[in-house]
């Protein structure tokens, strides 16, 4: 079992009348890639700023390594921030920027100047000791600011949303960078991004957050096969989420038809929502499947084809490798395990909403 | 919060450090002395007496018209500068950036010189070319624009330039487009581009003073030339106006009912429509409103003073020298519009008629001065078939004028006097009856100097047992090392502000002209006036014509009218300063005052008396040179 | 399109020749000939004349001394008013702008009453039982003249680099360890030099050349270089000389654009 190294508890923050984090508990164990997941004012930013010490929680302890750092300056932290918009300090040559910190704690000249050919030697850009901060691109900056942080060698690095800025590829790239660093580095990262595929790409865990609370925390596996409910379905990935009733233990009704399933304990005639990733739909001849419908709509998208299917009145979302021209009649399967039941929300909190952007 | 209260408290102290004058000038406003220095009870007379101050009020339309128009014609301008100035290549805009940082940088004295020397090269070309309103007009142009172009470009460059191009693809016109989609976004900048240039317009005094001619006064030249003598409390009055009303502007703007901007993504209720009206009401009505009450109403008294063009005569003059009242008697008697304008001294005086920048009908120099004017061949003869009341003025006086206007022929004496000590019984103790006490080294920063070359020196030069018409290169440089050794004594150098200064018990002695005397006397009774035994000056101010007047005529039933006993009389009750009208002499009720030893010196007194001459260039810059040496030291 | 777009700049641009260029070559005609059009130098070798030099040399001194002064009340005005927020301070801001529809000279004129022996602080002060103060018509009074009328010259364009300062970028000098002196002396000092040179720049330009603060808050006593340019012109009207010295003063006034334009490149540090 991993060491428990930051115990978030009872953390609730507010600005104004606009309640951002409520009543908020988590537990972030050593060496993981933890990602804060959600939509824009979510919260995970302000969580992230309350960890690095920006922000005072109004209630709550964040305890860290066994002590309470909840009042803590951030400048007495163990804790390096790669921030949104890269902060460099434009006024200061690169080396001057990651030499910043050790400055500060007054390392030898000869150990600073070691750290800084290191930390460049880490992200790729050796030989850039002289240029000024804004002479680089966004993907340089983002790297420079990642050094910044780790010459100090914090056991916990926050990174606040750090590739929102870049474009796809170098996206891409660097998300294999940061991974790659994390290993090498043996710290703990704690990211936060609202992009669910960077999130399920790089994370060890995933934490994904609406509206001030948690709704789910698991594995990039867990959080996209088992959904807990019907907002983390949405938000990760695209699903058919689907009113239905658990008829008894491993069977559900969706839409009239009986679907075999492998969930269990829900009760008997219960209504609950069911999840069918659109990938694991197999388009079958007509008959041949639980029901019947007709191919409305086609689209190519590279991998695989995009159509919607019409089936008892409701518009099937499917991805299939196979091709079936509008129009065509077509039967629809799924595998048992492939359904996932979820509860239906109690409270509002749960509630699936639109994001809006 | 110990922090928050200390970074209260210096807020605090730097607004009082900031509004402490203009608390001072609001008070001053209200109050019913007439001296700066005294508190004379509570009043609203300059209130009333403001709207009727014609002087003022033409200031003041003159000040805002010029701020508006500059303001307007300089947005103008450099919006589209700074519109177009995006669309050049780097080497160019740099260029242009550099240049329009110019007037901003450089100092207001050498933009202001450069543009006076552009207006008098222009006259060269179009000798009709003078200065007035549209020279001052052109420099608020010039040094307004760089403020609208710095304030607008920031917002260009905020501005997404793909938005103007969406605009020409959905079929806009470019300039259709540059309306409605790129001037939104620039128009806030526009805005304050505009009201900055508006304020500095507003607030511009060195540019108007080497840019303005005869009868333009913005509100700053006038108070300039006020300075020297008192302002008159009116000015007071109006500046209060004027500041509460923008104070008043900036209150209503930023209190106004917020508008549902926030960005709150919680509720957002619609704004009812009461508060929308209020809304409206408070950010643009309002102060829509309240600025064209005023550039309204600084039009209409414009206007109202300005009705009358056509016949006029431009008089230059001392400052505080006529009765206000008898240049409107004058003005409704014949139908002439008289432009008023005032010198300080002989010596600025000189120059502006000299350069003929403005064309002056009457001048009031003094004795010495009319001397060199004459021999400068500057002045007209006069035409005395005009002028019957000269039978008035008294026969010595024209006797005396002889010595510098051999044959009567130039000038029409105006005022006479002496130049003496005026002390302040309480606080000296002993007789003043010599220069020597202005040299006593108990009186330091007690004493009050004339800042005027012939005076300063008549004065060393008298004590030295000299004449003050020395060309004697020793006399005179043993007078400038008396002078030298007198200065750490001297409290201040000044002109009319001995008066004020004298009333308020601000120094002990003051050099101060006999006509002063009997008015700080009325004021303050402990003051008396001496003439020093070891001498001093007598001095005549006559009328006298320049030659390039334009409107000798009017100029002529002018000095005729002023020689009208009655108004002789007026005048010498609004300024004190001894009349040349015996007539008018005669005239006056008061026999203390009729009969006074300062207005009207025995002959005794006046035998130690020298009357100033004209020296030549050539002393000229020498007593020129020499005063410089003293005021460096 | 992009050329009818330039042609916005031709009214401007002739202003430009017309009111700034031209009136500089002006003084520099002047400047450099002598009454009868003949090249000389003697106008600006009239610098060196004792009573100019010190003219000169008391004008360098007193604008520094205001300059300095200016900057060191300024400076943390500037930042407690970026440290509120933003409606209020632009509240503020607008506060210093007020003052200016009082007329300047009568703004300067109220500190003479508030400044003389029997004047307003003075009766505060022997109320209170404490020793008089008399600076007026002394160089004490000038720089106060001059420390009041351009303080604004100096907060604004500090204000302005300071509220620019990304909030991020001093959290992130916190987050590397930085206490709050070294987040300042390392991060927001360096950050504000570009308003710090403006606003040197824009309090002592004016303050080198003023001659109505003197004039008024120094009793004519202190002849300052502005001084003697302005009577060059309006009293013994010698053209010459006058464009002779404003030339030296440029001398100056060129420095420090250079200045502005070394640390400023961008126009972050503008007042307004």
């Amino acid at each position: 079992m991993a060491k428990k190294l930051i115990d978030i508890s009872h953390i609730s923050k507010s600005y104004g009348d606009n309640l951002v984090l409520d009543d908020l508990n988590l537990f972030i164990n050593e060496n993981r890639f933890l990602t804060l997941l959600g939509p824009s004012g979510c919260g995970k930013t302000t969580l992230l700023r309350i960890l690095g010490g920006f922000e005072t929680p109004d209630a709550g302890n964040i305890i860290f390594d066994g002590v309470d750092i909840t009042n803590l300056a951030p400048n007495k932290r163990q804790l390096n921030t790669v921030f949104q918009k890269y902060a460099l300090f434009t006024h200061m040559t690169i080396a001057e920027n990651i030499a910043f910190g050790l400055k500060i704690k007054g390392k030898s000249k000869a150990y600073i100047n070691d750290k800084i050919k290191y930390a460049l030697k880490l992200v790729n850009l050796d030989g850039y000791e002289n240029r000024m901060a804004d002479q680089l691109s966004g993907g340089q900056q983002q790297r420079i600011a990642i050094a910044r942080a780790i010459v100090n060698e914090p056991k916990v690095l926050l990174l606040d949303e750090p590739l929102g800025a870049l474009d796809l590829k170098l996206r891409q790239d660097m998300q294999y960078e940061l991974i790659r660093l994390k290993n090498e580095l043996g710290i703990t990262f704690v990211y936060v991004t609202h992009d669910q595929e960077e999130a399920l790409t790089m994370s060890d865990t995933i934490v994904v957050m609406n509206q001030g609370y948690i709704q789910q925390i698991g594995s990039p596996e867990q959080i996209y096969n088992e959904p807990e409910n019907a907002f983390v379905a949405d938000f990760i990935g695209e699903s058919n989420i689907l009113p239905a009733t658990m008829v008894e233990d491993k069977l559900v009704k969706i839409l009239g038809v009986n679907f075999p399933c492998v969930d269990t304990g829900f009760g008997r005639n219960k209504p609950v929502d069911a999840v069918i990733r659109p990938e694991d739909i197999d388009l079958v001849k007509p008959g041949e499947g639980l029901l019947d419908g007709v191919v409305t709509h086609l689209i190519f998208k590279g991998v695989h084809y995009e159509m919607e299917v019409t089936a008892n009145n409701y518009e099937w979302l499917v991805h299939s490798t196979d091709f079936f021209p509008v129009g065509t009649e077509v039967g629809i399967k799924v595998d048992p395990f492939d359904i996932q039941i979820m509860k239906k929300p109690e409270s509002e909190d749960e509630e699936a909403i639109p994001i809006e952007e | 919060m110990i922090k928050s209260m200390i970074q209260k408290m210096y807020l605090g102290l730097i607004l009082l450090l900031l509004y402490a004058p203009i608390v001072t000038l609001i008070v001053l406003s209200f109050n019913s002395s007439k001296t700066r220095s005294k508190w004379g009870g509570f009043s609203l007379k300059w209130y009333a007496s403001l709207f009727e101050n014609a002087d003022i009020m033409n200031a003041l339309y003159t000040t805002l018209i010029i701020a508006l128009l500059s303001a307007l014609i300089s947005t103008l301008i450099g919006t589209a500068a700074a519109i177009g100035m995006q669309a050049l290549n780097n080497k160019f805009r740099t260029t242009m950036m550099a240049i329009t940082n110019i007037p901003m940088l450089n100092a207001d004295i050498v933009t202001g010189i450069s543009l006076m020397l552009l207006f008098i090269a222009c006259r060269a070309f179009y000798p009709s070319f003078s200065f007035g309103f549209a020279t001052v007009l052109l420099a608020h142009i010039t040094f307004n624009i760089p403020y609208v172009i710095l304030s607008v470009i920031p917002k260009l460059k905020q501005t997404n330039k793909y938005t103007y191009e969406a605009a020409l693809d959905l079929g806009a016109s470019p300039i259709y487009a540059f309306f409605k989609v790129v001037f939104p976004d620039i128009f806030p900048g526009v805005c304050s581009g505009f009201l900055l240039a508006f304020t500095m317009s507003l607030d511009d005094f060195v540019i108007t003073h080497f840019t303005t001619g005869a009868g333009v006064h913005t509100l700053s030249t006038k108070i300039y030339s006020e300075v020297r003598k008192g302002i008159k409390p009116e000015m007071y009055a109006l500046s209060t106006l004027l500041f509460v009303t923008v104070l008043f502007l900036l209150i209503v703007v930023n209190t106004a009912p917020e508008q549902n901007t926030s960005n709150k993504k919680l509720v957002r209720k619609a704004p009812s429509k009461f508060s929308r009206i209020a809304n409206i009401a408070f950010r643009r009505v309002v102060p829509a409103l309240l600025v064209l009450v005023i550039v309204g109403g600084g039009f209409f008294y414009g206007a109202q003073n300005r009705a009358s063009a056509g016949e006029q005569v431009v008089v230059y003059n001392w400052g505080e020298y006529i009765d206000p009242k008898v240049l409107d008697m004058f003005e409704e008697e014949t139908g002439i519009n008289v432009v008023y304008e005032e010198f300080e001294t002989n010596e600025s005086m000189y120059p502006k008629v000299q350069a003929g920048a403005v064309s002056y009908d009457l001048v009031c120099p003094s004795d010495y001065m009319i001397q060199r004017m004459l021999e400068n061949n500057l002045l007209a003869e006069i035409n005395f078939d005009n002028i019957p009341n000269l039978k008035y003025i008294g026969q010595q006086y024209l006797e005396q004028s002889k010595a510098f206007d051999p044959e009567n022929k130039y000038s029409v004496p105006y005022c006479w006097g002496t130049v003496g000590i005026l002390y302040n019984k309480t606080m000296v103790d002993e007789p003043i009856d010599s220069w020597s006490v202005l040299w006593d080294e108990k009186y330091e920063d007690q004493i009050l100097m004339q800042n005027s070359v012939r005076d300063a020196f008549g004065i060393a030069l008298k004590y030295l047992g000299y004449s003050l018409n020395s060309t004697d290169l020793d006399e005179l440089q043993a007078a400038k090392e008396l002078l030298m050794e007198q200065k750490p004594l001297v409290q201040a150098y000044v002109v009319d502000q001995v008066r004020d200064k004298m009333i308020s018990n601000e120094a002990a002695l003051g050099v101060i002209y006999s006509g002063e005397a009997i008015y700080t006397q009325s004021e303050n009774p402990d003051l008396e006036y001496v003439i020093p035994k070891e001498g001093s000056n007598v001095w005549i101010d006559s009328w006298v014509i320049p030659k390039n007047a334009k409107n000798k005529e009017n100029a002529e039933a002018f000095i005729n009218f002023l020689c009208r006993p009655e108004i002789a009389k007026m005048n010498f009750d609004y300024i004190t300063y001894s009349t040349p009208n015996t007539a008018a002499r005669d005239l006056i009720e008061d026999d203390a005052i009729r009969d006074s030893t300062i207005a009207f010196p025995n002959d005794s007194e006046l035998s130690r008396c020298e009357t100033y001459q004209y020296l030549g260039t050539k002393f000229d810059e020498i007593y020129t040179e020499l005063w410089r040496e003293i005021k460096s030291k | 399109m992009k050329n009818s777009k330039k042609l916005l700049t031709g009214p401007y641009l002739f202003w430009a020749i017309a009111f700034i260029i031209i009136p500089i070559i002006m003084i520099f005609f002047y400047g450099l000939t002598d009454a009868d059009n003949n090249f000389t130098l003697m106008n600006l070798a009239e610098i060196t004349t004792p009573e100019n030099l010190k003219a000169l040399g008391l004008s360098l001194l007193l604008s520094f001394i205001s300059t300095v002064i200016c900057l060191i009340l300024a400076y943390p005005l500037a930042v407690i008013l970026s440290n509120k927020n933003v409606n209020q301070s632009s509240f503020i801001v607008l506060i210093f702008i007020l003052p200016m529809w009082m007329n300047f000279l009568l703004r300067t004129l109220a500190w003479q009453t508030l400044l003389e022996k029997n004047g307003v602080i003075n009766a505060v002060l022997s109320f209170l039982h404490l020793p008089e103060l008399n600076i007026i018509n002394t160089p004490y009074a000038i720089v106060l003249g001059m420390v009041y009328n351009f303080l604004p010259f100096m907060v604004l364009p500090i204000y302005n680099v300071l509220i620019k300062i990304d909030k991020d970028v001093i959290n992130a000098a916190r987050d590397l360890g930085a206490n709050a002196a070294q987040v300042f002396t390392k991060v927001i000092l360096p950050l504000s030099v570009p308003g710090i040179i403006s606003g040197i720049t824009m309090v002592f330009v004016p303050a080198l050349t003023t001659f109505v603060i003197s004039d008024i808050l120094g009793g004519s006593k202190i002849l300052l270089i502005g001084n003697v340019i302005e009577q060059e012109f309006t009293q013994s009207y010698n053209w010459h000389v006058g464009s002779g010295l404003s030339l030296v003063l440029m001398i100056f006034i060129i420095f420090s654009m250079a200045l502005v334009s070394k640390y400023d490149k961008d126009g972050e540090g503008t007042a307004f």
